[in-house]
C-alpha cells in the first residue's frame, strides 16, 4: 500500500513524458527535483545511489514523441521510441513497407554503384566542352587561350584528387571494385585531357613538325674554305 | 704649250725639254724670242688677258721644286718685240697666278702660302697686299681665278676675290684674304673605301686580350681590378646623365661628348676612310653627317695620274687602315687621325694585281697578288691556310694553295676555271667576309622546312659573249672550281653593265635584256632585267640532300662518297625593271635576322634605291594567287614588272650622282645597317629593312611612362598607412 502511494505520488508529480516500468528505476526518477517531493519521497530517492543528471537521460532516452495528430506520419529517420510509437506507427502505416536496415553488402553495391556514377561523370561533360572548343576557334585570341586552359586544368586537378573523390565510397569489402572505379576514373580524366592536347594542336602550339625544331639544327661546316683575291 | 693672249698680239709659246729657256712668238709674225728661264724651274705657266682692248702683257709663271716665281712681259704692238718689263720675286710654296682685265688694265693676282697679293701689268708696284687667313688648312693655293674690282670710293684701292683649289683638293673663294667658303671637291673621285671602327683605348683592348688568356680565377681577379680603375670615370660619367636624359626624351641624338670621338652603344659612329684617284685619303666620321675628321695626302701624283687602290682594309685591333696600291706602294694610317704609320713608295710598274684579307698563323694578313696571279713564296708564319683564288694572265680564274717547304711555302695552282674561247668576264660578287646565317632552312607556310645551300666557299662569274651576245652565269665553288650551277640568258646587250651580287643562299644578275619569248605567243621581251636565283639542299622539303645530317663536309672528296658535294637546286625567276641598275650590294646585319634588301644604284634616276627580298623572291606563285600557306609565307603573285618605288629609295631628294660602288656594314643593334656609296658624290646612310624593331621610336612617350611610373608610386606611398590603420581596426570590431 505505501509502495501503490508512492506510485500515485509519483505519476501525479511526474509529467506524462515518463514511461517508467519500474518505479525504482532510478533513470525515471531524475527529473522529480528533490524539494518538491514528499519527505517520504525525498527519502526513497535519497536512498538511491548517485542520480545522473538530468541531461544524460535526456540525451540516452529521448522523450516518446504522443502526436497531437496521428495521421501524420513521423518522417523517416526519425527516432521512434521502441513501444509506444512503433506501435503507432505499424496501426497507421499499414501500406508503407518497412524499411530495414540494409545488409553491408546491399551497401557496398549501393556505394560502388555511386561511385560508377562520379566516375564516369567527365564524359558526360565531353562534347560539350568539345562544341565550345570547335567554336573558339584556332588563332590565339584570349578566349580560346582561356578555354584551353580550362580544358587541361580540369583533368590535371581531376585527376590528383582521385582519391579524395572516391572516399565516401571507400569500405574495406569493395576495395579491389573500387580500384577499377579509379581506374576508369583516372582514363576518362585522360579522354578529356586528349581532347585538350588535340585542340592546342589544331592551334598549331606543339612541336610536331620540322620547322619546329629548326633552331636546334646546325649549319654544316667546311673543311676546307677559300678566299677570293680578285 | 700656250696659244692666246690679247687679239691685238697673240702668242705662241713654248719651252725646251729641260725648261731651261722660254720660246715665244707673236702669231703673224716670222721671228722667235727665246728668253731664259730660272734654273731648277719644274713646270712653266703662261697667263694672259683675253679681252682685244687689254694691253698685251702676259705673265710667266714658273715653279722650282720649293717655290715660284714669275716674269711679266710686254710685247711691244708696233714692232712685235717681246722684252721683259719686271720680275717677281721667288716665293716658297706653289703658288697661283691669275689674269683679270678691267677695260685696258690688267691685273695678276698672285696668291702664295701667306698672302695675296695684286699687280698691275704695268710696272711691279704692288696695287693691293692682304694675308691670307685659310683657317687653319695648310694647304696652298695651286690653281686660281680672280676677279678684280676697282673701288672707286678711295683711289688705288681695290676688292679681290679668287677661287683657288688647293694642294688639299679643296676648292675655297678667297675675298681680300679671308676664306670665304671651302668644298672638299677632292672627295669627288673616289677609287676604295672602308668602315673603320673608332679605336677603343689601347689598354683597354689589351687588357681584354689578357683575361681572354689566363685561368679564370686570374682573370676575375684582374676585372674586378680594372673596373675598380675605371672608378675613376665615375663623376665624368654622372655628369653626362642628364644630358643623355634630356636628350632621349626629346628624341635628339646624342653628340659626342666633350668633342672626342667614341663609339655609341648602337654602334652608328663609326669612321668611313675614302682613298681618291688623285692620291688623298679622307675620313669621315658616319655618325656626324659625315663630317671630314683629317684629310692626308697619302701620295703624289703627276698630273693625269690615277692612284689604282688593289686593297683596303681596316684592322679593328690596332685602329689602323692599309691601303695598298697597283704599283706596290701601301700606305699604314691611323683611323681616327689620319697620322701615317708605314708608308712604301711605288713602284714604277705595276706590280699588284689584287689583295685579300687572309688567315695566317700570325692572324689576318692583307696578301698581295701581283700580275696573273702570282703570289710567289712566301714565310710560314704569312702563309694563308685558304685556297686563294686570283685572275690568271688570260682572265681565267684559279684557286692558289700554299704547301709548306721548311720554313717558307710555295704556291700550287689546285684549280683552274678557264671559260670558252670567245667569252670575257664582266663581274664577279663574292660573299662578305662575315656574314651570319640566322636560320639555315626556309620555313613553308605548311610548316615544313626547306634547307638553303650554304656553302661559304663561292661566287658568282658572269660572262658574256660579244658574238653571240650572251650571258653566261656560273656559281662556282672556289674550292674545287667545280661549276655548281649555271644558267645561260640570250639576247643580252653586252655593252650594257652587267652586274652581280650575292648573299647567303641567293645571289642577283642585272643586265640588258632583248628577246622573243621561246613558247607559242611570239611575245618579246626588250628591257633591263634583273635575275634572282635561291639555292636550295634539295627539290622537296624537308629533305636535307646527300650529306643528310653530317655536321661536315669537304668539297674535295668524290661525289660518289656521301661526303662529297652535293649539287644545289636552283630556283630562279626574272623581272624586268624600268630603270637600269648598277653597283648592286646587299645589306648586312649583325646577326642576319633582319631581311636583306638589295641596293642599287640608279644612273638614270641619280638615286640608290633599296629592293625588297619580299618583291625578288624567285618562289612567288606563277600565274595563280598564293595560296594560304603561301600568303602565310608573305608570297605574292609574281608579276613580271618591278616599277621602282619612290619611297624606296634612299636618296630621298637628293641627287646623287656617279657613284661607282656601295659598302655596307653592320651596326651593333640588328635592325640597321650603315650604307656608304661613293664614287663622285659621296653618299652615307643607314637603313633598316625590317624597321626599327630593336630601338624605342621618337613616338615613344617616355615623359607619360614615368609620370605615370611616379604617380603610382606616390599614391600606393600616400595609401598604405591608411589601408593599414583601417585593417587594424577591423580587427579590433566584434563581429557583427
Amino acid at each position: 500500500m505505501e509502495l501503490q502511494q508512492l506510485h500515485l505520488g509519483i505519476t501525479s508529480h511526474l509529467q506524462p513524458t515518463f514511461n517508467c516500468q519500474t518505479p525504482a528505476s532510478l533513470r525515471c526518477s531524475v527529473s522529480q527535483p528533490q524539494s518538491t517531493a514528499t519527505p517520504r519521497l525525498m527519502s526513497e530517492l535519497q536512498i538511491s545511489p548517485k542520480a545522473a543528471p538530468k541531461w544524460v537521460t535526456d540525451l540516452s532516452n529521448p522523450p516518446a514523441y504522443r502526436s497531437k495528430n496521428a495521421g501524420i506520419p513521423d518522417p523517416p529517420g526519425y527516432p521512434s521510441s521502441q513501444t509506444h510509437s512503433s506501435k503507432k506507427k505499424d496501426a497507421a502505416k499499414d501500406a508503407k513497407p518497412q524499411r530495414k536496415a540494409p545488409t553491408p553488402e546491399e551497401m557496398d553495391t549501393l556505394k560502388l554503384k555511386k561511385a560508377w556514377e562520379v566516375a564516369l561523370a567527365p564524359v558526360k561533360g565531353l562534347p560539350m566542352t568539345g562544341i565550345m572548343m570547335y567554336m573558339s576557334g584556332n588563332s590565339l585570341q584570349i578566349f580560346s587561350i582561356m578555354m584551353v586552359f580550362m580544358a587541361f586544368k580540369n583533368p590535371i586537378v581531376g585527376m590528383l584528387g582521385t582519391n579524395q573523390a572516391f572516399e565516401r565510397f571507400e569500405t574495406e569489402t569493395n576495395r579491389a571494385k573500387i580500384i577499377q572505379v579509379k581506374l576508369a576514373y583516372v582514363a576518362m580524366q585522360l579522354l578529356a585531357l586528349a581532347l585538350g592536347i588535340w585542340k592546342v594542336n589544331s592551334m598549331g602550339l606543339l612541336p610536331t613538325t620540322r620547322s619546329d625544331w629548326l633552331a636546334w639544327e646546325t649549319q654544316r661546316e667546311p673543311l676546307e674554305y677559300a678566299v677570293p683575291a680578285l | 704649250m700656250f696659244v692666246g693672249a690679247n687679239s691685238a698680239a697673240p702668242i705662241v709659246a713654248w719651252t725646251d725639254a729641260e725648261k731651261s729657256k722660254l720660246f715665244v712668238n707673236v702669231l703673224g709674225t716670222k721671228n722667235r724670242q727665246e728668253f731664259a728661264l730660272a734654273p731648277g724651274t719644274v713646270s712653266v705657266e703662261i697667263h694672259a688677258p683675253h679681252l682685244v682692248q687689254s694691253e698685251p702683257h702676259f705673265l710667266v709663271h714658273s715653279r722650282t721644286a720649293t717655290g715660284n716665281r714669275a716674269d711679266v712681259y710686254h710685247i711691244n704692238l708696233k714692232t712685235n718685240v717681246v722684252e721683259k718689263a719686271y720680275d717677281l720675286p721667288e716665293l716658297a710654296g706653289p703658288g697661283a697666278f691669275s689674269t683679270s682685265s678691267d677695260g685696258a688694265n690688267v691685273y695678276f693676282t698672285r696668291i702664295t702660302e701667306d698672302e695675296m697679293i695684286l699687280l698691275s701689268s704695268a710696272s711691279h708696284g704692288v696695287l693691293g697686299r692682304w694675308p691670307l687667313n685659310t683657317k687653319n688648312s695648310k694647304a696652298s693655293a695651286v690653281h686660281a681665278v680672280a676677279e678684280v674690282v676697282k673701288k672707286s670710293s678711295q683711289a688705288n684701292s681695290f676688292a679681290v676675290r679668287a677661287a683657288a683649289v688647293t694642294s688639299a683638293d679643296e676648292w675655297t673663294l678667297i675675298r681680300n684674304g679671308e676664306t670665304a667658303w671651302s668644298r672638299p671637291e677632292g672627295m669627288s673621285g673616289a677609287v676604295a673605301a672602308t668602315f673603320a671602327e673608332i679605336p677603343e683605348n689601347e689598354e683597354l683592348v689589351k687588357s681584354l686580350e689578357q683575361e681572354a688568356h689566363s685561368n679564370p680565377l686570374e682573370a676575375y681577379i684582374h676585372r674586378v681590378k680594372r673596373h675598380i680603375d675605371d672608378l675613376q670615370h665615375l663623376p665624368a660619367y654622372l655628369n653626362a646623365i642628364p644630358s643623355r636624359l634630356i636628350s632621349s626624351i626629346m628624341g635628339t641624338e646624342v653628340s659626342a661628348i666633350d668633342g672626342k670621338l667614341s663609339r655609341d652603344s648602337f654602334g652608328f659612329h663609326k669612321l668611313a676612310i675614302l682613298a681618291t684617284r688623285r692620291g688623298m685619303v679622307y675620313g669621315l666620321d658616319v655618325g656626324n653627317q659625315g663630317k671630314i675628321l683629317w684629310s692626308r695626302r697619302a701620295l703624289k701624283l703627276s698630273k693625269g695620274d690615277s692612284w689604282d687602290v688593289t686593297g683596303i682594309q681596316a684592322q679593328e685591333l690596332t685602329g689602323r687602315v692599309t691601303i695598298l696600291g697597283s704599283n706596290g706602294d701601301r700606305v699604314v694610317l691611323e683611323a681616327d687621325t689620319g697620322k701615317i704609320v708605314d708608308a712604301v713608295a711605288p713602284g714604277p710598274e705595276k706590280s699588284v694585281q689584287s689583295s685579300a684579307i687572309v688567315d695566317t698563323v700570325s692572324g689576318q694578313q692583307l696578301l698581295p697578288v701581283g700580275v696573273d696571279g702570282q703570289i710567289g713564296d712566301l714565310p710560314s708564319d704569312q702563309t694563308p691556310r685558304q685556297t686563294v683564288v686570283t685572275r690568271g694572265s688570260d682572265g681565267e680564274l684559279k684557286g692558289v694553295i700554299f704547301t709548306a717547304n721548311g720554313s717558307s711555302s710555295y704556291e700550287t695552282t689546285s684549280w683552274v676555271f678557264t671559260l670558252p674561247k670567245d667569252m670575257r668576264v664582266v663581274s664577279v660578287a663574292t660573299r662578305p667576309a662575315h656574314e651570319p646565317i640566322a636560320s639555315i632552312g626556309r620555313v613553308l607556310g605548311d610548316r615544313t622546312v626547306k634547307y638553303k645551300y650554304l656553302n661559304p666557299n663561292t661566287l658568282v662569274l658572269a660572262a658574256v659573249d660579244d658574238k653571240a651576245q650572251t650571258l653566261s652565269v656560273y656559281l662556282l665553288d672556289t674550292v674545287t672550281g667545280q661549276v655548281l650551277a649555271g644558267s645561260k640568258y640570250d639576247g643580252v646587250d653586252t655593252g650594257k653593265n652587267i652586274e652581280c651580287a650575292m648573299s647567303e643562299n641567293w645571289f642577283v644578275c642585272s643586265f640588258f635584256g632583248q628577246y622573243t619569248l621561246r613558247d607559242d605567243t611570239a611575245q618579246s621581251l626588250k628591257g633591263y632585267q634583273i635575275v634572282v636565283s635561291d639555292l636550295y639542299e634539295s627539290d622537296e622539303p624537308n629533305n636535307r640532300g646527300p650529306l643528310g645530317d653530317s655536321t661536315q663536309y669537304s668539297a674535295l672528296n668524290p661525289m660518289e662518297n656521301p661526303e662529297g658535294p652535293s649539287l644545289p637546286s636552283v630556283v630562279s625567276q626574272t623581272y624586268i625593271l624600268n630603270a637600269p641598275l648598277s653597283a648592286l650590294k646587299v645589306t648586312q646585319t649583325r646577326q642576319g635576322i633582319s631581311s636583306r634588301h638589295v641596293l642599287a644604284y640608279l644612273p638614270e634616276l641619280h638615286g640608290i634605291v633599296s629592293l625588297p627580298r619580299m618583291i625578288l623572291e624567285p618562289r612567288r606563285p606563277v600565274g595563280r594567287d598564293p595560296t594560304p600557306a603561301e600568303a602565310e609565307e608573305g608570297l605574292m603573285k609574281y608579276h613580271p614588272t618591278i616599277e621602282i618605288d619612290p619611297k624606296t629609295i634612299i636618296t630621298h631628294e637628293r641627287d646623287v650622282v656617279g657613284i661607282t660602288k656601295i659598302i655596307t656594314s653592320p651596326a651593333i643593334v640588328e635592325s640597321t645597317s650603315l650604307v656608304f656609296a661613293f664614287g663622285i658624290d659621296v653618299f652615307g646612310t643607314r637603313v633598316a629593312p625590317s624597321f626599327l624593331f630593336d630601338i624605342l621610336g621618337k613616338g615613344f612617350n617616355k615623359v607619360t611612362l614615368v609620370g605615370t611610373v611616379v604617380a603610382i608610386t606616390a599614391g600606393v606611398l600616400a595609401l598604405k598607412p591608411l589601408v593599414l590603420k583601417k585593417q587594424i581596426n577591423s580587427l579590433w570590431k566584434a563581429p557583427m
